[in-house]
């Protein structure tokens, strides 16, 4: 996508009435990495986010609050109680690309390849987005289709809030890629809530090798009640199938691509079984 | 299409000129600018040779936009340098350890090894590699270059840098 205008508001209402204005004219502009990825002839008016400090991460009572312009880089280095955002953004790409992307930028418009909503869906993240005034939607609504539907008015994503894991929380993301800068074939990411030693919740979410990321609510049901062990997992991991059509890859069948992630639901379950067990990397 | 006057610093020194907002940095560097140390290679954010610093932090100048560079500070290649003025250490370790074959990959591998070394004098070897996982180079085989950044780190430790 071309640019035939930069414009630099200084405050996220001054953003959004340029971008009002704009109509389909005009694109937010964050780290700028998906312009290539991007289709359209026609040039647009890009309006930079990148000056309206929303480039923090706060520990705010019960959640991580993410300024949606926060490059990955920054979360993958942030260390608080019980984080685990680092473990995926470490996977996302080159260093390089990490310093310039955003998460807002990740999951504001959603490619095949995103890693993070997989995380966000798996985690109950709540999104913020500014519509004249913050209002907040659950992961589960955000990621229903396509966010870009909810940013087409002038609206802007402010902020992610991730849940602070507690100490009954197992955490864990699993990215099975070619090579350490490749995109995914299959990411995988699972929340477990343990009580009295059995799972007593769980969110498990999958993205890429499908046509959208979403949660596999069989996989889910399979291990409630449980109490966490491989074949436990392994026994869940099996019924992915009845709520993900895996698709073929380069070079991969759809079935093999199956098994691939079902190998993720597993090692995903065990990483987060892992960490609830005090794992911390 | 609109003109945008980027103000920006590019090695130290200030810059002012108008610009298309479709120019990616990399056209501005190599043509309006000359720097023609920056090279291209994909294009597309996979090989590094384009790397520059953006206010220090290591970037793919082939997927920046030259307005987002707006009031803030570049190095190229060019301007990594020895306090001096001549050969930084990295740029010496490589020549001593014979890392430089076709030489295309190197502005961008010794910048990405810059902003390494600047964050974290005391990189570890895992630390180099992870750093320039965003960095390919068709001769060498890696092994020289590893450890020229390495023996740089040692450089810098000793001598401090330049
Ligand atoms: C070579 C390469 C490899 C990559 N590999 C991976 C990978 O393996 N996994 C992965 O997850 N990602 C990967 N990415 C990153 C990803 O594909 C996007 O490029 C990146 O996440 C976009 O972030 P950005 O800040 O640059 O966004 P931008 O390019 O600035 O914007 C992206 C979209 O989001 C919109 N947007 C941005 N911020 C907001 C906001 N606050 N409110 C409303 N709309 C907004 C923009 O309008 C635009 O439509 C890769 C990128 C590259 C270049
Ligand atoms: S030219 Fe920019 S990464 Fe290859
Ligand atoms: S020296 Fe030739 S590509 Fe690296």
């Amino acid at each position: 996508m071309k640019l035939c205008e930069f414009i630099r508001p200084e405050s996220l209402a001054q953003a959004r009435a340029v971008l009002r204005k704009l109509g389909p004219k005009g694109l937010p502009l964050a780290g700028g990495t998906a312009l290539h990825f991007m289709p359209g002839k026609v040039p647009v008016t890009a309006v930079d986010l990148t000056g309206l400090g929303l480039s923090y991460i706060r520990h705010k009572g019960a959640f991580f609050e993410i300024g949606a312009a926060t490059p990955l880089s920054d979360i993958q280095r942030h260390r608080g109680p019980r984080w685990a955002m680092h473990e995926i953004c470490r996977r996302i790409s080159t260093h390089q690309i990490r310093n310039v992307s955003t998460i807002g930028g990740n999951i504001c418009r959603v490619f095949p390849w995103a890693d993070l909503p997989v995380v966000l869906l798996a985690m109950n993240a709540r999104l913020v987005i500014y519509s004249g005034k913050l209002k907040e939607m659950g992961a589960d609504e955000y990621f229903s289709s396509q966010p870009a539907r909810l940013f087409r008015g002038g609206d802007l994503l402010a902020a992610v809030k991730i849940p602070v894991l507690k100490a009954h929380h197992g955490f864990g993301s699993v990215k099975a890629a070619r090579n350490a800068a490749a995109f995914s074939m299959v990411t995988i990411a699972a929340l477990l809530e343990l009580k009295d030693g059995r799972i007593a919740a769980a969110r498990v979410a999958a993205g890429s090798a499908i046509p959208f990321p979403k949660r596999l609510p069989s996989v889910e049901a399979a291990l409630m009640g449980k109490e966490p062990s491989a074949e436990v997992f392994r026994a869940a991991a099996s019924l992915a199938g009845n709520d993900a059509k895996w698709c073929k890859q380069e070079g991969m069948s759809a079935e093999y691509v199956a098994n691939l992630a079902e190998v993720s639901i597993v090692d995903a379950l065990e990483r987060a079984a892992e960490f609830a067990r005090g794992r911390t990397e | 299409m609109g003109r945008f006057l980027l103000d920006c610093a590019v090695n130290g020194a200030r810059v002012r000129r108008w610009i298309d907002p479709s120019r990616t940095m990399l056209e501005f560097l190599r043509e309006d600018l000359g720097l023609k140390g920056t090279k291209e290679g994909c294009g597309e954010g996979e090989c590094g040779a384009c790397l520059i610093l953006l206010d220090g932090r290591a970037v793919n100048s082939c997927l920046m936009m030259a307005v987002q560079a707006h009031g803030r500070e570049i190095v190229t290649i060019e301007g990594i340098k020895g306090r001096d003025g001549g050969l930084h250490p990295l740029q010496r370790t490589f020549m001593e350890e014979g890392a430089v074959q076709c030489g295309f990959c190197i502005p961008g591998i010794i910048v990405a090894a810059e902003a390494l070394l600047r964050r974290r004098p005391a990189a570890t070897i895992e630390d180099i590699k992870l750093e320039l996982t965003g960095n390919l180079c068709r001769c060498t085989g890696y092994e020289k270059i590893l450890s020229a950044v390495e023996l740089s780190r040692g450089d810098l430790k000793k001598k401090g840098k330049g």
